[in-house]
């Protein structure tokens, strides 16, 4: 019983950062019907912000003010990339046949991590120790300050976005832009912002991902992003992508079946175990467990 | 562009032909491995171009004909060339095993249930399965070709090898042109639901162009193996799907734009070796930039010999 309820409290840490990565996916890909691949690289070029952000322009300070300030500047950081990236990349392809905005995805992914080695070099990188290390001991269950933090907050942030998608009007604009785009601006909406503010959305929320996963793994690499990237997507196509509360779901989910496959199974067997799972739902649920079966457009 | 093809081509076959006799060992090596990823990319034209599937696994297939080679060459002592029947016939029949419950996802998702495919593969000879792969560090010290009695071990026997596998594939996308097969496969493409209409299997055919793709990269892998006499697991991880997909678009998924794109991939990185750190930030800019100029590839394809005024302008595989 001990190794199932350490594991939930694991899975669920790992879940909610797959989840807060899964929601940029999802975001962009339900207005654009794009996979942005360059995602899981802007996750993973969050973390080396945040550390360069920690060294340099907070003095390896840790007060919590300073750790705000770095989730803060990471976040802003990484949505001014986001929104460059859409303009360079993305928007000129927009009415281009879909496998090139594809290509273009895999482009940006290639420099931004590449881009991540040229800067900060090819080895591991060891992310500072922002919050204090505190465990709980319960019947030989250890829980750590920073796991219980890495819940609350990204809860917090997507009960935040829930609201905002679901009750303002900018949330009813993303709505509409993901059902029809053309419908959506003949009703006034200004699809290019609604894009623009997707991409701030969720580039700030990965980069808060990001810096979880500095926090909670601390060993970082310039590469990890492919890796986080690709969970967190199947997490959003396991929730049916394009679906907000479908990709907390699947993030949540893929974190628990991960944790469990380790401490039962083993983690050398964790990728492969993943996609039969991805493909055993895809096969039964073509659209993922929350998405719509959508008709095909003639 | 006609004169291209009828002067061009036999053009490229005479300089291939000759080429391994002008150069030293080192570039040879590079114009082997250009033939052979040349292959395998027109494998994957053949299921993402030809038959527009969206399938961004298919270093699995190169891997899985290198890898059946070398555990028939080294477990069983089987000559090398008695493996490629075998090295054709599983890669394809798995083609035709994984594509069979996936063909009806949509073009996304089965863009990432290939990609599981191929992370699978590698994490189960990463891990050994069986204790015939060799785990990480894979199988190394295979037999080179013996053919009538000779050992061919000089790398311009391998590059011969690789050569006449090229000029296969490229018969048989020639064949797939001017076939009924290939037209099936250009019609359900441009149009699912009017391909069906009018009377086309498309899952047969999807199937199909599954199986032959991924027969023709298992071929390839035996020719892999046999120029490194050795595979191991990170030949053929996903970053090398993600390349081949990438060529197979950037290129405009015809014979002469994928030739560039393997070039531009595999060989242009030999020429500049002092950028070596710099390759993949360059490719994913220069992926971007030709995407964004040139949005259907530098070259694109053109189908059969339909006259132009009657060619309406349409979205490829969109």
């Amino acid at each position: 019983m001990d190794i199932f309820l350490q594991q939930l409290a694991n899975g669920l840490t790992i879940g909610s950062i797959f989840a807060l990565v899964a929601l940029g996916y999802t975001m962009v890909y339900g207005v654009m019907k794009l996979i942005n691949f360059a995602h899981g690289d802007m996750v993973a070029a969050s973390a080396f912000v945040g550390l360069t952000i920690y060294t340099q322009v907070m003095g390896q300070a840790t007060s919590l003010v300073a750790v705000i300030a770095i989730f803060l500047l990471s976040a802003i950081v990484m949505a001014c990339v986001g929104i460059i990236l859409e303009r360079l990349a993305y928007r000129p392809l927009r009415h281009a046949p879909r496998l090139s905005a594809v290509v273009s995805a895999l482009g940006a992914s290639l420099m931004i991590q590449n881009g991540i080695m040229l800067i900060w070099g090819p080895q591991m990188r060891i992310f500072p120790e922002l919050i204090p290390q505190v465990y709980w001991d319960i019947n030989g269950v250890v829980i750590s300050l920073i796991q219980v933090l890495i819940l609350v907050l990204s809860l917090g942030l997507m009960i935040a976005l829930y609201l905002f998608v679901e009750k303002t009007r900018m949330g009813a604009a993303i709505r509409a832009s993901a059902i029809d785009q053309d419908a959506a601006r003949l009703m006034g909406i200004n699809v290019n912002k609604v894009i623009a503010l997707i991409f701030i959305i969720g580039s700030s929320l990965g980069a808060v991902g990001g810096l979880f996963i500095g926090l909670y793994y601390r060993g970082i690499t310039f590469n990890m992003g492919w890796q986080y990237g690709l969970y967190a997507f199947i997490a959003a196509i396991l929730g049916g992508i394009g679906n907000i509360p479908g990709a907390m779901l699947g993030g949540m989910m893929l974190g628990l079946f991960q944790a469990f496959i380790a401490g039962y199974v083993s983690s050398t067997w964790a990728d492969a175990f993943t996609f039969i799972l991805l493909i055993l739902i895809l096969i039964v649920r073509p659209t993922g467990l929350l998405g719509e079966r959508v008709a095909e457009k003639v | 562009m006609k004169n291209l093809e009828r002067f061009g081509f036999p053009a490229f076959i005479i300089i291939m032909a000759v080429l391994p006799n002008l150069l030293d060992p080192r570039w040879q090596a590079v114009a082997i491995t250009f033939l052979i990823f040349t292959v395998v990319a027109l494998s994957q034209d053949i299921i993402l171009g030809k038959a527009g599937m969206f399938n961004m696994g298919q270093a699995l297939f190169f891997g899985m004909g290198a890898y059946i080679t070398a555990i028939l060459n080294s477990q069983y002592g089987w000559p090398m060339l008695a493996t490629i029947p075998v090295a054709i016939l599983l890669p394809a029949l798995f083609g035709i095993l994984l594509s069979g419950p996936i063909i009806h996802l949509r073009g996304d998702y089965l863009l990432v249930v290939t990609i599981g495919f191929n992370i699978v593969f590698v994490q189960v000879v990463q891990n050994n399965l069986g204790g015939i792969t060799g785990g990480p560090n894979g199988i190394f010290g295979l037999d080179s070709i013996s053919l009538f009695g000779t050992q061919l071990t000089s790398q311009i026997s391998v590059y011969y090898f690789a050569f006449a596998v090229l000029l296969l594939t490229l018969g048989i996308m020639r064949n797939l042109e001017k076939s009924k097969v290939g037209r099936a496969l250009h019609y359900l493409r441009e149009d699912q639901l009017a391909a069906e209409s009018i009377g086309i299997n498309t899952r047969l055919y999807k199937i199909f162009a599954f199986g032959l793709g991924a027969g023709i990269a298992g071929l390839a892998g035996t020719v892999f193996a046999t120029q490194y006499s050795a595979v191991s697991p990170e030949a053929f991880e996903f970053i090398q799907s993600v390349l081949f997909f990438s060529i197979v678009l950037v290129g405009g998924s015809s014979i002469p734009g994928i030739l560039l794109g393997v070039f531009m991939m595999f060989v242009l990185p030999e020429i500049f070796r002092e950028f070596a750190t710099w390759r993949f930030f360059i490719f994913g800019f220069a992926m971007i930039l030709a995407m964004v100029l040139r949005p259907r590839g530098i070259w694109p394809a053109s189908f059969g010999k339909i006259p132009k005024f009657l060619i309406k302008e349409s979205n490829h595989g969109a």
